[in-house]
């Protein structure tokens, strides 16, 4: 049984990515986790603070809300730019041609040697110069750009673990490369690749910060214009770290859990 | 299933090193060639896998290749759906080149079902959609004709019962039987069989070899690279005996029994009979 049983089962390797947000384990169901702690904690402290001392954290949370929106946009956006440039640099990173392969991978070398916040000022300021475009697109263009290299490396990864039997099985069948890919690495690959570009997001999502030095109003650049004009740093700012973390929280928590749904057909249980 | 007549007699005859013999044909009782395999050499780095090697299998014909580990058997099977891509010589499918770019090799591969060692199924996609995936996107076959069609094959492998199942629910028989019924459902001309009970434990290996010997009788063209002797001389026409990339013998799986020739088939019969 042994000798069969483990030739089924197809790798699953995790990759692990270090910044970014800790996706909780989709198999851990435990009650007191290191996710349900932080998480009932910060939504106590929230709503404590608001509740016992609504003169400055109301007034802040009311302030910075529209900050959380175009947060949201602008990380939406970003993924929504980042996740496609990511397909096409991991597959042209394991593209056989080569000049292809080197596009790709100095592209991969380019972005990952420069800093975010200066990639994003570039793109803005620099690049947004010759061309007429929405703030919100720009800086979504500018973090999606960067992230893309990073799905990038996501992408390659998941798609090269997958087991060349599967390739093999389905141009047997006379499927061509496009559809082997489409029907069968991709599909397999996600799963792989889902929590580490989950993390990703989450990460995109808190380097959203970075275009608070745009003017564009994330939620700490309403944070910063609140402090500006009331002068209470730490309750400002201390609200605003405490949104961030709430939100993260439940991203992460959501992307475990669309990482277990994708485990559908991952039965371990013993066949009949 | 249907088995081929040959359409296609107007091959060009190759010009060879050295002519293989006449094995198919009207005159030696059997049907047309089918798959012609004309002086393939297969080079790894200074290896020659596959060292000028000729043969041609005739359609409804079942060929056995044995040999060691490293002989090149399924290096030669893979060939011939191009999955190895060879180095010198020709592979003639149904008349097609395999290695002639101006051949889509993946029409070529709709008439050449594969099973693999590993199965290799989808996890992803039940047992069922396993089947229908190829049919309805590369047949351009309807969804419900399709698992109709999907339906009468696994009844025929006899799994008709996991058919909405996941693949990672079955047993290795049970996966092999449903790789078997997958490569069916694109209705092949011939099928390649990679040693399909390598992987599997003892008391699998049955099953698997009723199905395959079901479609032999049902006339089908099969080449196996397999150490299973036993269906060798149950289904074989002709038993190829492969070492360090070369055809050393060839004949009736009964030559092999009671009047092996060369001295490396004597030895490795020795092993695994």
């Amino acid at each position: 049984m042994q000798t069969t049983k483990e030739k089924l089962r197809l790798p699953t390797p995790r990759i692990e990515v270090t910044d970014g947000a800790n996706i909780p384990d989709p198999s851990d169901k435990r009650l007191v986790t290191a996710w349900s702690l932080a998480i009932t904690l910060a939504l106590l402290a929230l709503f404590s603070i608001i509740v016992l001392r609504p003169a400055p954290y109301w007034d802040i949370l009311n302030f910075v809300k529209d900050g959380v929106i175009v947060t949201f946009q602008l990380t939406f956006l970003g993924i929504g730019i980042a996740i496609p440039i990511g397909l096409i640099t991991g597959l042209g990173r394991l593209s056989k041609n080569r000049v292809i392969n080197m596009i790709a991978s100095f592209y991969v070398e380019v972005v990952r040697g420069i800093p975010l916040l200066v990639q994003l000022c570039f793109i803005y300021y620099g690049v947004g110069r010759f061309f007429i475009i929405p703030d919100m697109l720009a800086a979504a263009f500018a973090m999606g750009f960067c992230y893309g290299a990073y799905m990038g490396e996501i992408f390659r990864a998941g798609i090269d673990a997958i087991d060349k039997g599967q390739i093999e099985a389905s141009r047997s069948l006379g499927f061509n490369r496009f559809q082997t890919m489409r029907l069968i690495v991709l599909p397999l690959a996600w799963r792989t690749i889902l929590p580490p570009v989950g993390n990703e997001s989450i990460a995109l999502l808190k380097d959203t910060s970075l275009v608070s030095i745009l003017a564009m109003t994330s939620i700490l650049q309403r944070g910063k214009e609140y402090v500006s004009s009331n002068m209470s740093p730490f309750e400002a700012y201390g609200l605003v770290a405490l949104l961030y973390l709430i939100i993260t929280l439940i991203l992460s928590k959501g992307v475990s859990i669309m990482e277990a749904k994708l485990n559908y057909y991952d039965n371990d249980n013993e066949y009949k | 299933m249907t088995t081929t007549t040959n359409t296609n007699n107007s091959v060009a005859p190759v010009s060879g090193e050295n002519p293989a013999p006449a094995v198919c044909g009207s005159e030696q009782g059997k049907g047309a060639p089918i798959v012609r395999i004309r002086n393939v050499y297969k080079f790894y780095d200074q290896l020659r896998a596959l060292n000028n090697v000729s043969t041609d299998i005739c359609s409804g014909e079942k060929v056995v290749i044995i040999g060691p580990s490293g002989s090149g058997k399924s290096t030669l099977l893979r060939s011939i759906n191009r999955l190895e891509v060879i180095d010198r010589g020709e592979i003639i499918v149904d008349g097609k080149n395999v290695n002639d770019p101006n051949e889509d090799i993946n029409l070529i591969r709709q008439n050449l079902g594969m099973v693999f060692q590993g199965f290799n199924l989808f996890p992803h996609k039940t047992v069922l959609q396993n089947l229908t995936l190829a049919p309805t996107h590369l047949k351009g076959m309807k969804k419900e004709e399709a698992e109709e069609m999907a339906l009468k094959l696994l009844e025929k492998v006899n799994i008709s019962e996991k058919a909405h199942v996941y693949p990672g629910m079955l047993s290795g028989g049970q996966q092999q039987r449903v790789a078997i019924a997958r490569a069916l459902a694109m209705n092949p001309k011939i099928m390649l069989f990679d040693e399909p009970t390598s992987a599997l434990d003892p008391e699998m290996i049955g099953e698997v070899l009723n199905v395959m010997e079901n479609l032999a009788r049902e006339g089908m063209t099969m080449i196996v690279v397999s150490h299973e002797m036993g269906f060798a001389r149950e289904v074989a026409d002709r038993v190829l005996f492969m070492d360090k990339g070369e055809i050393l013998e060839e004949g009736p799986p009964e030559h092999f029994y009671e009047n092996p020739q060369h001295p490396r088939l004597i030895q490795f019969l020795s092993q695994i009979l």
